[in-house]
């Protein structure tokens, strides 16, 4: 059976994917990405970055509230210390970049034309930074002009990670796809406020991103939203745990997905939701996936 | 991995102890590495819940936990043959000391993981131990560090059993005639500041018990402040860290 799954120039073994910020840096466990369509790194900025303060992570009832301010490496010490260790990965490579200016996010793709990087993902929808982040994911004019800069200096596959935030993600995405990237990903975190019995924010940024299951509905609600507004692939991501979510968002349009918090629960878990949603094709006698893959609106 | 429930008891008012049988972890454990507990089968609570490990016996390792939470809470109403979902072990070891003068300080729960510590520092070092409570009701394993054979003295903080204060106050005490003094301590932050500030330059190592994440390194949600500059990613690089170098 073919599990592969193309966006861009990029084909990826199967349709799952370990999602930013939830993996590392990529390579902290290669027996489960081995088994992975690929792994995305966490944003990788031009500068090094140590992050917000701490407490960075807090948990209610469905998900968790994470700021943890794109700590990285940086540019140059990602690709001396980090990427030779992503080569020997048996899945696909994508790398996310954040950018705090238009420039920035085009010497970081430039940065990265490398053999071993397969795809970039732009991060365009970070909650946990002052500037750039989701800041530039709320203007569709941003959006589509960091795409083209980065489209303009690259042939990797160039994914677009939308936020929600404040935003309809159809506009953004319309922009992404004007500006020329391959595929969107939605959705990132969403805002959210954690208080202290003091009355002073929880975690040590402020403000964080909620993920998890609680942001499920949502995010499949947008991917569908999404899906029948471009024609480029969607990438789902937004709480899924089980094969059985990935399965929604496969029907719901999304074309790949990503599992992103599942993972901080038990680092097998992108692995388990692939292997999952092929038990369910199998026992379904679904031969190709594809055919799931926005069957909602073609329900209707 | 699946690890069965051998004994489960509340050893102190909110305390308990778990045995649980699983020879793949308890055969390479090693002092200082923790345990990341799953509470429920379900999305709530989300997050395993950091363990040390207390013990070790053949194929079983001991878990000993304050409940602070609805997490905890779950923990402590395991029973015999229930099973529990665990990740480990994870962390870095304490550090291997020889030949040095170990004084181990333990405040409240912090004795917990101080215990497979000193079983396998006492072969090579001269250890000493204190043990810290609010009372006497409050002491754990006392029993078990007396049966390892090291002297051990405690303080409670209203008097009910030994030294009537503070478990830093007897810390000076501890270390004398010490040639190659080294501290490592688990308890509450102001216990470990307090050790700091008595035995400066004596290297402290503590154990970090703060808020994770993953527990294994990918998600960069525990963070402690290094004197230096940055921070410290305690599941991977600790949860013993040299006190000396970090903001507590």
């Amino acid at each position: 059976m073919n599990w592969a799954a193309t966006i861009g120039r990029t084909i990826f073994p199967n349709p799952v994917l370990a999602a930013s910020g939830t993996f590392g840096l990529g390579a902290r466990f290669p027996s489960v990405a081995n088994g992975l369509g690929g792994v995305v790194t966490k944003g990788i900025t031009l500068q090094p970055r140590a992050g917000n303060p701490p407490p960075r992570i807090c948990e209610f009832p469905g998900g968790i509230i994470n700021s943890v301010g794109l700590e990285n490496p940086g540019l140059a010490a990602f690709k001396r210390d980090v990427l030779p260790g992503l080569t020997r990965l048996k899945c696909r490579v994508i790398v996310n970049i954040a950018g705090f200016a238009v420039d920035e996010y085009r010497e970081l793709a430039r940065g990265l034309n490398e053999d071993r990087v397969d795809a970039i993902e732009l991060n365009v929808s970070c909650p946990n930074v002052r500037e750039g982040g989701a800041v530039f994911g709320r203007s569709p004019r941003r959006v589509e002009a960091i795409t083209r800069a980065v489209r303009a200096v690259t042939s990797k596959t160039v994914i677009v990670k939308l936020t929600a935030n404040f935003v309809d993600p159809a506009a953004t995405a319309k922009a992404a796809e004007a500006g020329g990237a391959d595929a969107v990903t939605a959705i990132n975190t969403l805002f959210g406020l954690a208080l202290g019995e003091s009355g002073r924010p929880f975690l040590g940024g402020g403000s964080g991103g909620v993920s998890g299951p609680a942001l499920r509905p949502f995010a499949l609600f947008c991917v569908d939203r999404v899906a029948s507004a471009v024609r480029i692939p969607v990438i789902g991501c937004g709480g899924i745990m089980t094969g059985r979510d990935a399965l929604d968002f496969l029907s719901a349009g999304a074309s790949m997905v990503q599992v992103g918090t599942a993972s901080l629960v038990d680092p097998r878990a992108p692995l388990l939701v692939w292997r999952e949603l092929k038990a369910w094709c199998r026992k379904n006698g679904v031969g190709d996936w594809h055919q799931l893959v926005g069957r909602t609106r073609r329900a209707d | 991995m699946l690890a069965p429930v051998a004994d489960a008891r509340r050893i102190a008012a909110g305390v308990f102890s778990l045995w649980l049988e699983c020879p793949g972890i308890a055969g390479r454990v090693a002092p200082g590495q923790f345990l990341n507990v799953r509470v429920t089968d379900g999305d709530d609570p989300l997050l395993r819940r950091p363990i040390s490990v207390a013990d070790v016996s053949g194929g079983r390792l001991r878990l000993v936990f304050r409940v602070v939470g609805r997490g905890t809470a779950r923990l402590s109403r395991l029973r015999p043959a229930d099973q529990l979902d665990l990740l480990g072990p994870l962390g870095r070891p304490a550090p291997a000391l020889r030949r040095s003068d170990v004084l181990l300080v333990g405040g409240g729960i912090g004795a917990a993981p101080l215990l497979l510590l000193c079983r396998r520092l006492a072969e090579k070092n001269r250890v000493r131990v204190l043990l810290g409570a609010r009372e006497k009701e409050q002491l754990i394993l006392l029993r078990e560090f007396r049966s390892l054979g090291c002297p051990v003295k405690v303080a409670t903080d209203d008097g009910s059993y030994g030294h009537h204060g503070l478990v830093t106050e007897l810390a000076e005490a501890g270390l004398e005639n010490a040639k190659r003094p080294v501290v490592v301590a688990c308890g509450p932050k102001p216990m470990l500041a307090d050790l700091l500030k008595r035995l400066d330059p004596v290297p402290v190592w503590g154990f970090v018990e703060e808020r994770m994440g993953c527990g294994t390194g990918i998600c960069y949600c525990c963070a402690l402040p290094r004197k230096d500059g940055g921070y410290v990613r305690f599941c991977q690089d600790g949860p013993v860290v040299l006190l000396n170098e970090v903001g507590l």
